[in-house]
This record gives C-alpha cells, sequence and structure tokens, in this order.
C-alpha cells in the first residue's frame, strides 16, 4: 500500500430483508483498506457480494451496518459529501445516456459532479483522446460500439476527477480485443491521473494484467487480501509436478491417496504425471520417501506456475493454502 | 454555483434531445393539438350555439391548454424516473452530489421553460384554429404557469418516488393524467375543494386573465396568496416524499432495479 488511506471499510454489513425469501446476508463483516493510487481487485464467485460492496462505496445502497470512509469523508452518515469523492461505473448498466454524443455524455457528467464546462474542457479533449474516442466525439452513444459504449462509460467516470473509482465488471461482454483494450486505458488513466482504483472482475487476466493487490470475498466476507505477486509466490512455490516411469497403480497408488487426498494424477502406462501442493517441508520428505518404498524412477520434479485463476478458484473452494498436506 | 451548474446542464440535455428528436417533438405537439381539436369541436358542437356567448369555449381552450403543461410537468419527473431506472442511467444521476431530488428539480426547471415556449406556441394555434382569440398578457400568464404547474410537479414527484420503490405504478402514472382533466375542466363553484389541490385554483386565474382580461396585479393579493401556498405546499410535500422514498430505495438496494 503505498501513501496515505483513500478508502477505509470497516464491518461493512448488508442484508436484504425479504418476506419471500428470508434475509440475505450479502456483504457479512467485510473489512479492506485501499491506499492512495493503487489498483486493487475486488474478486469473488457469483453472488459473493461484489456488486453490493461497490454499491454501498457509491451510496446507492445504503449498509446495514459498518463504517466506509472515503478520503476521511464517512460515506454512510454524509453520503452527499462522499460522492463528491466516488465515481463509479456499474455492472450490466448503461451508464451513459444513448441519445447524447460522446462529448455531451462527458460534459453532462462532469456538470451533474458540478464541474463547469469551461474547467473541464481540457480534461475531456484529453479524455477523448485517451480512450481513442477522438473520431467518434460527435456520434450519439447508442450508435457507437459495445467497447466504446464501456470506454466512454469508463471516461464519464474519469470525467468527474473523483480520486476513487470503482468499477464493476467493466470488461463484461467485450470480445478478447476491446476487454484489452479497455485494460490499457485503465492502467493508464490510472497512472496518468494518479487514480484510486477498485475493481470488480471475474476476468482473471483482466485483474492480474491491471491490478497490484486483490481482495477476495466469498459469501460476503473477505477471504484473501494480499498482493498479486505474493499470491503467485505462495501458490507457486508449493505446487509440484513428479513425473515418474510408469503407471501410478497398486499399492503406490493407495500410499499416495492416503497421505495426500487431493493430488492429482495421470498415468499411461509408460509415464505418470503427480501434481501436487505441498505447503511444507515435511509433506515433500514423505511424498519422497513413498515414492522410494515404491521403487519409483523419477525422472523429473517441477515447481509449476499457477496463474491467477487457480489461484482464486484454490481460494473460494477453501483449498486454502494454510491447509496442510493434500 | 452548483445548482446552476447543474440547471445548465439540464438544460442543455433537454435542448439537445429536442432538436435531435425534432420529428419526436413535432409529433407528440400535433397530436396534442388533435386532440384538442377533437375536444373543441366536440364541444362546440355538444353545446351548440349557445355556448359561444356562455363562455364555455374559451374555457376549454385555457383548461386544454393548462393540462397540457400540467402533463408535461408531471412526466418531467415521474416517467423520466422510470425512463432513467429502465435506461440504467438512474444509479448515475443518484450519485450527483446535489442529491437525486435536486437533480429531479433541476430537471422540472430545465424542462419548464421550453414547456412554457411549446405551450405558447401551441395556443397561438389553437386560438388561430378556433377563432377564441384570449389576451395574451404574459407578463401575467407565465408567473402564473409556472407557480401552478410548480404544484404538479409535485405529484409527479411523489409519484417518481413511489415508481423507485414500488416499481409497477406506470398504470396509477397514467390515471392521474386524466385526474387532472377533472381538476381544470370542472366547475370550482361546485367544487370548492378543488382550490386546494394542485392545477384547479391556478387554471381559474389563468383564466381571469385570458378570459376576463384582468392583469395578474388587479388579481386580489388573497388570489394569488392561496395559489401560491397551494403550490408551494404541494411542490414541498412531494419533495419531502420523493426523498424519504429515496431513502427507502437506498436501504432495499432498488435504485438499479426495474
Ligand atoms: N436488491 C437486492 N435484493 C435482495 N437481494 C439482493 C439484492 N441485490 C443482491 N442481492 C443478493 O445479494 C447477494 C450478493 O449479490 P451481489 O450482486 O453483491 O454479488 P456479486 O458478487 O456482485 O455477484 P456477481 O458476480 O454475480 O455479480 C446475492 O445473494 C444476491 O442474490
Ligand atoms: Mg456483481
Amino acid at each position: 500500500m503505498r501513501g496515505d488511506t483513500l478508502l477505509e471499510i470497516e464491518a461493512l454489513t448488508k442484508v436484504y430483508r425479504s418476506r419471500r425469501r428470508g434475509d440475505v446476508r450479502a456483504v457479512d463483516g467485510v473489512s479492506f483498506r485501499v491506499g492512495a493510487s493503487e489498483v486493487v481487485g475486488l474478486l469473488g464467485p457469483n453472488g459473493a457480494g461484489k456488486t453490493t460492496t461497490i454499491k454501498c462505496l457509491s451510496t446507492i445502497v445504503r449498509p446495514t451496518s459498518g463504517r466506509i470512509a472515503l478520503d476521511g469523508v464517512d460515506a454512510v452518515r454524509h453520503p452527499r459529501a462522499a460522492v463528491e469523492k466516488v465515481a463509479a461505473v456499474l455492472e450490466g448498466n448503461r451508464n451513459i445516456y444513448w441519445r447524447l454524443t460522446v462529448r455531451e455524455n462527458l460534459e453532462f457528467f462532469a456538470a451533474l459532479q458540478g464541474l463547469r464546462a469551461r474547467a473541464v474542457r481540457a480534461s475531456i479533449d484529453e479524455l477523448i483522446g485517451r480512450f481513442g474516442l477522438g473520431d467518434k466525439a460527435r456520434t450519439p452513444a447508442r450508435m457507437l460500439s459495445k467497447g466504446m459504449q464501456q470506454k466512454l462509460a469508463l471516461a464519464c467516470a474519469f470525467v468527474k476527477e473523483t480520486p476513487l473509482l470503482v468499477l464493476d465488471e467493466p470488461t463484461l461482454g467485450l470480445d478478447v480485443e476491446s476487454s484489452h483494450d479497455l485494460r490499457v486505458h485503465i492502467k493508464e488513466a490510472a497512472a496518468a491521473g494518479g487514480r484510486t482504483i477498485l475493481l470488480s472482475s471475474h476476468d482473471m487476466d483482466v485483474v492480474q494484467d491491471v491490478c497490484e493487490r486483490v481482495v477476495i470475498v466469498n459469501g460476503g466476507r473477505v477471504v484473501t487480501d494480499d498482493r498479486v505477486a505474493n499470491l503467485l509466490e505462495l501458490f507457486g512455490a508449493r505446487a509440484y509436478r513428479f513425473t515418474i516411469a510408469g503407471p501410478v497403480g497398486g499399492p503406490l497408488g493407495d500410499a499416495l491417496r492416503v497421505r495426500f487426498p487431493l493430488l492429482d494424477a495421470r498415468s499411461d502406462p509408460y509415464r505418470s504425471e503427480i501434481d501436487v501442493e505441498l505447503p511444507d517441508g515435511a509433506g515433500f520428505y514423505d511424498l519422497v520417501d513413498i515414492l522410494r518404498e515404491s521403487r519409483s524412477v523419477v525422472e523429473s520434479i517441477d515447481r509449476r506456475d499457477p496463474n491467477l485463476e487457480e489461484i482464486f478458484l484454490k481460494i473460494v473452494t477453501q483449498e486454502a493454502p494454510q491447509g496442510g498436506a493434500r | 454555483m452548483r445548482t446552476l451548474v447543474l440547471l445548465w446542464a439540464m438544460t442543455k440535455r433537454e435542448a439537445i434531445e429536442l432538436r435531435r428528436y425534432a420529428f419526436d417533438t413535432v409529433m407528440q405537439l400535433v397530436t396534442i393539438y388533435v386532440v384538442f381539436l377533437l375536444i373543441f369541436f366536440g364541444a362546440k358542437a355538444f353545446i351548440g350555439g349557445a355556448a359561444r356567448t356562455g363562455g364555455t369555449l374559451p374555457g376549454i381552450v385555457v383548461g386544454f391548454m393548462m393540462w397540457t403543461l400540467a402533463i408535461s410537468a408531471y412526466s418531467d419527473v415521474s416517467f423520466t424516473l422510470v425512463q432513467e431506472a429502465t435506461a440504467g442511467t438512474l444509479e448515475q444521476i443518484a450519485m450527483a452530489p446535489l442529491g437525486l431530488p435536486r437533480v429531479l428539480v433541476a430537471r422540472f426547471l430545465a424542462g419548464l421553460g421550453f414547456n412554457l415556449v411549446i405551450q405558447l406556441a401551441l395556443l397561438l394555434l389553437m386560438m388561430a384554429t378556433t377563432g377564441q382569440w384570449l389576451h395574451l398578457d404574459l407578463l401575467s400568464i407565465l408567473p402564473l404557469m409556472a407557480v401552478t404547474v410548480a404544484g404538479v410537479f409535485g405529484i409527479g414527484l411523489a409519484v417518481g418516488g413511489l415508481a423507485l420503490v414500488f416499481k409497477r405504478v406506470q398504470s396509477v402514472m397514467q390515471i392521474l393524467q386524466f385526474a387532472f382533466v377533472a381538476l381544470v375542466a370542472l366547475p370550482l363553484d361546485r367544487f370548492p375543494f378543488f382550490k386546494y389541490l394542485p392545477l384547479a385554483w391556478g387554471n381559474h386565474l389563468i383564466g381571469r386573465v385570458m378570459i376576463d382580461g384582468i392583469s395578474i396585479v388587479r388579481i386580489p393579493g388573497p388570489d394569488l396568496a392561496l395559489l401560491l401556498a397551494v403550490s408551494v405546499a404541494w411542490a414541498g410535500l412531494g419533495l419531502a416524499f420523493m426523498s424519504r422514498l429515496d431513502r427507502v430505495a437506498r436501504s432495499r438496494a432498488l435504485l438499479g432495479h426495474y
């Protein structure tokens, strides 16, 4: 975390009351901080509470309890003062006016934030250029491609000149190229403006590419809060692939499965690959012992480099790395 | 300052939409005009020659004008809210630092200017077609119209607020438009309590200016005060109700759904 804390969430809870379906604890005691100029990913499976958290930050959903401070302003007690600190691009919404052109949308949203046209003219020009909307400045938003519309929505959030931006699944529904394009824009714009960004996404490539740190939520709770590089290292250091000659079967297979219930082995008559996570040194030597007892020929031992997607899946399916040998 | 920036932005957006969708705008005016002709000549045939001396036909012109003005002010908030909710822009305007109620007031004021101009143009057209030339004392009419319509705006806010929370209120919205007909058409001497509802008293006073040729300065003070008080009360109630429902919608996370 660099510099000062810009966003501070403490014990945030949101309960949706419903007579028909009973109460839903969409967010259940979430706490995390984001430092100024950080780009943080908010990850979690469907229904984890990401959108609810983001809407609470944006003041359009009022939390049941908990504290949110946006650049020092209490967003629960003083939502009007707090929205001066945050702009949001919300999931699945249009976020922009169909009938207005690119430039008109930017001008409108700046004014909605209280910024005078003259004061933002230069930054609007800059955003139009940065997001590659130059040819389309006079085109009504409804005639833009989906990728362009999403870029415009982002630009409309940037034009508000708030220190914090929250982006809920900004690349949803975009093709590979547009998604890639958008990532580049997010990174550049964040770096250029020194903005703090909290971004939710199911696309781990996007997160790995854009975010320095991730907060992973599941069932309304934070399950992991760490730097992406740390996670990769943490998981990478523990994942091994043993390649041995011959099939894994009979007593060897049984012995392995008793000691490492979660190991993943694939064999053909000539060679077997055993993928296993060995979080402590003991596990490694236990495995080697088992192989020695069965007189297996070890052809190679490799450290595997997991990607964020695999790490994410492990974390949310509760195969936490602290879970011991497997 | 911020309020002015917001008001200017809303006015600009309104102007852009009116211009860009000029065909829609014109078609709406044509529809209103045709409805007017049907009502006017229908009434004329129905009442017969007697009306020509009785003053009923000028009353229809004024009442119709006030009704269409009321509907445009009313739908500027209520239908706009539904539209924004469906389009997915409502959450964005709900994030305005000035707050949703004030954004809606700005929207109303921006719409009001355009509505007044459009209404006057329509009025000229109606007078020309029907030969019912009324007193066009703009300095008297415009303030009365603006104040009268503020009361209707309050109703629009209240219904818009209900739409935020309860969603399926479009039928109520439509029915209310016809309830406004009663407010401009029914005689106040038989329904005196209508004075305290939006629209009716203002419509009466504008009738005095346009039909009887009385200037606003000659209307008795208490009569003007009543109009102002009733309009301010309804607008205030509407705003308070809307603010309350805005909070309910935020605590139930309803702004994003429609
Ligand atoms: N307005 C609402 N009323 C009742 N329940 C809701 C409402 N909005 C969300 N929920 C519930 O709250 C929980 C969290 O939803 P939320 O949308 O925050 O999850 P999410 O992490 O954004 O999921 P996704 O990845 O699918 O977007 C879900 O169980 C959802 O059904
Ligand atoms: Mg979501």
